[in-house]
């Protein structure tokens, strides 16, 4: 059943990478946000940020009827800080949360842009360091109401090499000749180098650096869309989205985890 | 406030225990949720600060709830929080933090932040309900061993601490090597009460005349030298009379340095906080010592020894009283000098 969509005002707050920001959007679509402009302040910066959307909204916190939050993957710290806010503030207020996969914000905020550049393909890739990524690959589907325009995933949202990742797009695309493809997020500052040297020239197009990076505005737009068609969690259900298990987890789970860590000298 | 009692919350998530807790006036525990990781993390022989922070994450929303359900109140009753910002491991306290700082948002409450280690002192007032400074504090915990004179609430001046390994770090550190695991405090008190303490000369580290420092990492590797030593000579060690010798070289060295700057600040009472705090042995000498000298030592129950919130509660309950400056843009300091 649809939720009714009257008088939504929903929250939604990004802190998955380097740059925070918070968006309130209404039932109508419009958009209210405030960006931070210093790196990775997430923490100290979040409430003023939400504070300050909720000011440009002109709405007080009690009207807020849901709270959503980029869940990941990214920066750990950054999806943890932007978790716990969301979580604690839909717990103390009494209002649903929504989850939602930061790839398919950082896709479904390119998307003007990669059908604007006759792109068929829109890859949000985030840097995870030492040649790996979280990405995803997205359908950019044109229509000509710009409001139907959608993203849809065609590969999985998850851990790739960035050669692996490249190597399957290439597969993808030799099917469709001459499509090109729209990369967004800070996999292109790590790995612009390898992208450069797998794609022909004319294949890619790299997303503008002042539109690169994750946002809260696109968080807010699939919330509303999740909100209107009933995908509302509680609080103890909104999870991270890590991709990653910790690294001593995955030791522990390979059977390589220090002896001397996990074994007390016998006697 | 709640039938005419000021409310604070208090929130720790500096290691590897999610706390929150609601103190009244800053002195009585209405409640304290302590949701231990330590199960989690005995696979891996310590804290891990990966998982530490992904559980807190888990945890601290309904640890929080319980906190104020189990106290019979509601967020509107609550008057203050106060929120462990450091020291402490950065992941970890970064959850705390959040979610001290969103609850007071959306629920229109100040917000102090406070250090962990004037929270350990602060447990005191909880134990303690006619405790007022000035007084000698004796901090011994996992990742302290301090002696600091305490003049007024909240002021804490620093005379002396360890050089290299807290006091805990080395029950811990030798309760590894002798096999007896993590965490080690509890199961070397235990180990030691088995054992002879004079069994084995361990070397009492005092440093310089005078000094109120300590320097603990040299009894690890005394204890290693002990057991190859053993080991070599073909002789059986008796795991129990290694605690006990270890464990009095450590506590009599803390209780003569307690004592001494107490005489030496004229301080009546000393006031011990920390995990540490909670070693029998510890507790024995050091009043066998001051009681010696007409000194006072006091301190808190096992629960409110190691990490809880309701601590945090009082130290923010007293910090606020003082002027605190309620704070939106906290951030976590997990280096937070005393
Ligand atoms: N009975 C005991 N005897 C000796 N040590 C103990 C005892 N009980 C607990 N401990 C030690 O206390 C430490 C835990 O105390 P606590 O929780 O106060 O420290 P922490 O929070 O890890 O460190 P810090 O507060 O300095 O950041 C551990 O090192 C543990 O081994
Ligand atoms: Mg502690």
């Amino acid at each position: 059943m649809l939720n009714s969509c009257k008088n939504m005002k929903i929250l939604g707050i990004e802190t998955t990478g380097k740059y925070g920001s918070a968006s309130v959007i209404d039932e109508t679509g419009r958009v209210f946000s405030a960006d931070s402009s210093e790196e990775m302040n997430h923490l100290r910066g979040m409430i003023t940020l939400i504070d300050e959307a909720l000011r440009e909204a002109g709405i007080s916190k009690d009207e807020l009827t849901h709270i959503a939050a980029s869940v990941g993957p990214g920066s750990f710290t950054g999806i943890r800080i932007g978790v716990t806010t969301a979580r604690t503030i839909s717990q103390m207020l009494g209002i649903p949360c929504i989850a939602v996969s930061t790839l398919e914000a950082m896709a479904k905020g390119a998307l003007d842009r990669a059908i604007s550049a006759g792109a068929l393909y829109v890859v949000p890739v985030i840097n995870a360091r030492r040649h790996q990524t979280y990405a995803g690959v997205y359908e950019a589907v044109f229509t000509t109401d710009p409001e139907k325009q959608s993203a849809v995933p065609v590969m999985e949202e998850k851990q790739y090499m960035i050669e692996d990742l490249l190597e399957e797009l290439r597969t993808r695309m030799d099917e469709y000749k001459g499509s090109v493809v729209y990369f967004t997020g800070d996999g292109i500052d790590a790995y612009g180098d390898i992208i450069q040297g797998a794609m022909a020239e004319e294949s890619y197009v790299f997303a503008d650096e002042a539109v690169r990076y994750q946002n809260a505005e696109s968080v807010a737009k699939i919330a509303l869309a999740k909100a209107a068609a009933g995908k509302t969690i509680t609080y103890n259900e909104l999870m991270p989205e890590y991709m990653r298990l910790a690294e001593a987890e995955q030791r522990l789970k390979a059977g390589t985890l220090s002896e001397r860590i996990r074994k007390p000298v016998k006697i | 406030m709640k039938d005419g009692r000021f409310l604070t919350l208090g929130i720790e998530t500096s290691c590897d225990e999610t706390a929150a807790s609601v103190v009244a006036d800053g002195r009585f525990v209405m409640s304290n949720v302590i949701s231990s990781q330590i199960d989690i993390h005995t696979a891996y022989g310590g804290v891990v600060p990966e998982i530490a922070s992904r559980k807190h994450l888990e945890r601290i929303n309904d640890v929080i709830g319980k906190a104020m359900a189990d106290a019979g109140v509601s967020a509107s009753d609550i008057d203050l929080i106060g929120v462990t910002y450091g020291p402490g491991l950065v992941g970890a306290l970064l959850i705390g933090v959040a979610a001290a700082k969103a609850m007071a948002y959306a629920c229109d409450i100040p917000l102090v932040g406070v250090n962990h280690m004037h929270g350990h002192i602060a447990a005191n007032y909880l134990e303690h309900n006619d405790l007022e400074p000035p007084f000698m504090a004796l901090i011994v915990s996992g990742g302290h061993t301090e002696i600091v004179n305490v003049p007024e609430y909240n002021k804490c001046e620093k005379l002396g601490g360890t050089r290299d390994d807290a006091a805990g770090e080395a029950f811990d550190k030798v309760a590894r090597v002798i096999g007896l695991g993590y965490p080690g405090g509890p199961k070397i008190d235990r180990a030691a009460k088995e054992g002879d303490a004079e069994s084995i000369a361990f070397k009492r580290v005092y440093l310089e005349h005078g000094s109120l420092d300590f320097s603990f990492s040299g009894l690890k590797t005394q204890a290693l030298n002990y057991l190859n030593q053993e080991r070599q000579a073909g002789r059986e060690i008796n795991v129990n009379n290694v605690a006990a010798s270890f464990q009095e070289a450590v506590v009599e060295v803390i209780a003569d340095k307690a004592v001494m700057a107490a005489e030496k600040y004229r301080q009546k009472r000393i006031v011990m906080a920390g995990g540490v705090a909670s070693n029998s042995r510890l507790r024995a000498l050091i009043e066998e010592k001051a009681g010696a000298r007409d000194i006072d030592v006091l301190k808190p129950s096992p629960v409110l020894c190691t990490d809880n919130g309701a601590m945090i509660a009082s130290a923010a309950f007293y910090a606020y009283r003082a002027g605190a400056e309620p704070d939106l843009e906290l951030d976590a300091v997990p280096g937070l000098e005393f």
